[in-house]
């Protein structure tokens, strides 16, 4: 509506002579500068700058204006692709977390909207409750959990499984536990969040299409499939993008609770390496900043084009109808 | 099977509807398993309370108790020693100090609110910059004509795409050029140009007609008196919900902070939780004090959530579902 009507309000201004939008003048600069500024230095330079970091060599005794060191073309991501073991590690590692972590999570979330969207005053606590994760500092969290998970007898669910005559179990040192772990613990963090944005989705839904829908008879089962499901498709794809995403990322969890003897990072055999905590570890431990740099780039690529795939999953779905 | 509602059943479903959002069919009779179909759910509400139940107890045990097995659910006898240690020695050896959250910092000024000093400090900050800054822009980016406005906005949202993780080692670079590392400004600068705060803005001032900013402009009023008088009383639900995002999500950050401290006094509160954790080398004596620092790291955020309870669902709806 808005749109139509700009057009010829300016056209008036025109005619009238009254000061133009253009007419703001230097004000617009100075406004917007600040945030130019810091933008350009902070945000735009480094992404550049890591591209270009990304095509060198560069680490403690090597810097990129040195001959012998400069630019190494693809090297670093020739590399990385095709002989760097540890990073195929971790790009395993954090596929399988990603996956779990997303629809386990996205059921999770879903689940409990459905169970709690009733709004009563049991369920209005229970939604605050099982939101609190989402607010509360992830590391103060990480330790809670790396009591839990403890190998020894005192660890809390040593203790409980005590109880059944269950001998200790040294969890985080058990390969294959340790992604179960971590999407254990980002579905405990962030299932709460999904839950208020299906919520949110939920309360969307004209109640009027219910009511038609029990008109002609349908069940409960069908309401679900048939009305909620399809008209929640847009926030699913907003939390599964979201959610994607913010997988991809994981570094807390990996950094306190699976580090290495020799002070590296992604515990035993590196069952729980993933892409970041390899970042943070090239870069910060072995100081290989063009390497890291490279590594960036990937988890750049890999989320972009996870990204796209998704939403054309959900586009091509909607053609389906 | 079809159902014919009369009229007041009709209106009784209505009133039913508007009060839960939700729709219950009032001809469907309520089967027996119901009463039952909310154990899975307060199964789960145990899971999700255990951890801060757990935080609150063990920082409330003795050393000796937290050693026994199987651990207790509630201290046998509450001490502070964890917080504030009575037989607290400085002279001993740091990696023995299992008690005094308080006292267990002696060579830094305000011991361990030292780290909430940093934190506060960093995150008031940083959310009030980053919301002056990014309303001015938004203002000028929804509002104002200039040339390049399109590409502007185009790469500030394509910017959004980028993961942050991208800019880290530049990024650390540059702190180190400017001889930043272990600064505020380290903390403060470059956490200031938020492209999503832009982006919200925008969005919400667009949804306000020009004609307010017009009617303004033709009063003679200036571009800053637009600003303080017009927009940022309109913008002020937006504001509030971007305010509690940026401050939870700054107070929560760790992986920026981990890498430009190299000296403990500029730790802030996750850094700090991490490096006690390190120290504590998985003895599980420290765990009280542990817990304690962990509890006391998450409190604010927790606190901001309950005050804002209302502002922060409806900026989610606002900003998620858009």
């Amino acid at each position: 509506m808005l749109k139509s009507i700009k057009p010829s309000t300016d056209g008036v201004s025109r005619k009238t002579g009254f000061r133009r939008f253009s007419d703001v003048g230097i004000s617009t600069y100075l406004m917007l500068s600040p945030f130019a500024i810091l933008f350009l230095v902070f945000s735009v330079y480094p992404v550049l700058s890591s591209l270009r970091l990304s095509f060198m060599r560069y680490n403690a005794i090597c810097n990129p204006d040195q001959s012998p060191c400069g630019s190494v073309g693809f090297g670093n991501y020739t590399t990385l692709i095709f002989q760097d073991d540890r990073f195929h590690k971790a790009l395993s590692n954090t596929a399988l977390y990603v996956i779990g972590a997303v629809i386990l999570g996205m059921i999770a979330s879903l689940s409990l909207a459905l169970a709690l969207q009733e709004d009563t005053r049991a369920n209005r606590i229970l939604r605050v409750i099982f939101f609190l994760p989402s607010v509360t500092s992830g590391i103060a969290v990480v330790l809670v959990w790396g009591w839990v998970f403890r190998g020894d007898a005192v660890g809390l669910l040593n203790a409980i499984l005590n109880l059944v005559g269950v001998e200790p179990i040294e969890w985080l040192a058990t390969t294959w536990m340790a992604i179960p772990i971590l999407i254990f613990m980002s579905m405990w963090g962030g299932a709460g969040f999904g839950m208020i944005l299906f919520l949110a989705g939920l309360n969307s839904i004209p109640a009027m299409y219910y009511e038609a829908a029990v008109i002609d008879g349908a069940g409960p089962r069908q309401r679900f499939r048939y009305i909620t499901l399809p008209l929640l498709r847009p926030v699913m794809v907003y939390v599964g993008i979201t959610g994607t995403i913010g997988a991809f990322q994981i570094f807390e969890g990996v950094y306190l609770l699976f580090p290495t003897s020799v002070g590296s990072i992604g515990g035993l055999q590196d069952m729980a390496l993933m892409i970041v905590p390899y970042l943070y570890d090239a870069g910060f431990n072995k100081f290989r900043l063009g390497y890291a740099s490279a590594i960036a780039w990937i988890l750049f690529a890999i989320i972009f084009v996870v990204s796209m795939i998704n939403l054309r999953i959900t586009r091509s779905l909607e053609d389906l109808k | 099977m079809s159902t014919v509602l009369t009229k007041s059943e009709v209106k009784r479903n209505d009133k039913l509807m508007e009060r839960s959002g939700s729709f219950t069919n009032p001809f469907e009779r309520k089967s027996r398993v119901s009463k039952f179909r909310r154990v899975p759910i307060y199964l789960l509400t145990v899971v999700m309370i255990a951890p801060y139940y757990w935080m609150i107890t063990s920082s409330l045990k003795s050393v000796k108790e937290l050693q026994v097995v199987p651990p207790t659910l509630f201290p046998k006898k509450i001490i502070w020693g964890n917080y504030f240690d009575s037989n607290f020695n400085p002279t001993m050896f740091q990696q023995d100090v299992m008690q005094g959250l308080f006292q267990r910092y002696p060579d830094l000024k305000f011991g361990f609110f030292r780290f909430m000093m940093n934190s506060f400090f960093v995150n008031i900050s940083i959310t009030i910059s980053t919301l002056i800054i990014g309303s001015l822009a938004a203002y000028v980016v929804s509002k104002h004509r200039f040339k390049g406005k399109k590409a502007v906005y185009l790469v500030i949202i394509g910017s959004m795409m980028i993961p942050w993780q991208v800019g880290l080692i530049p990024g650390f670079l540059l702190m180190d050029q400017f001889g930043w590392l272990n600064t505020f400004w380290a903390y403060i600068v470059p956490a200031l140009p938020k492209a999503f705060i832009v982006f919200f803005l925008t969005q919400y001032l667009t949804s306000i007609p020009d004609e307010l900013v017009e009617a303004a402009r033709i009063d003679g009023a200036s571009e800053f008196t637009i600003y303080f008088r017009v927009i940022l009383p309109l913008l002020k639900p937006a504001l509030i919900a971007m305010m509690i995002f940026t401050a939870i999500g700054e107070w929560n950050n760790f992986l920026w902070p981990l890498i430009i401290t190299t000296s403990q006094d500029m730790a802030t509160l996750p850094v700090a939780l991490a490096n006690l954790r390190n120290s504590g080398a998985g003895n599980i004596g420290t765990q009280g004090v542990i817990m304690g620092a962990s509890l006391i790291t998450s409190i604010p955020t927790i606190a901001l959530y309950f005050a804002t309870q209302k502002h922060f669902i409806r900026g989610i709806a606002l900003s998620g579902l858009k």
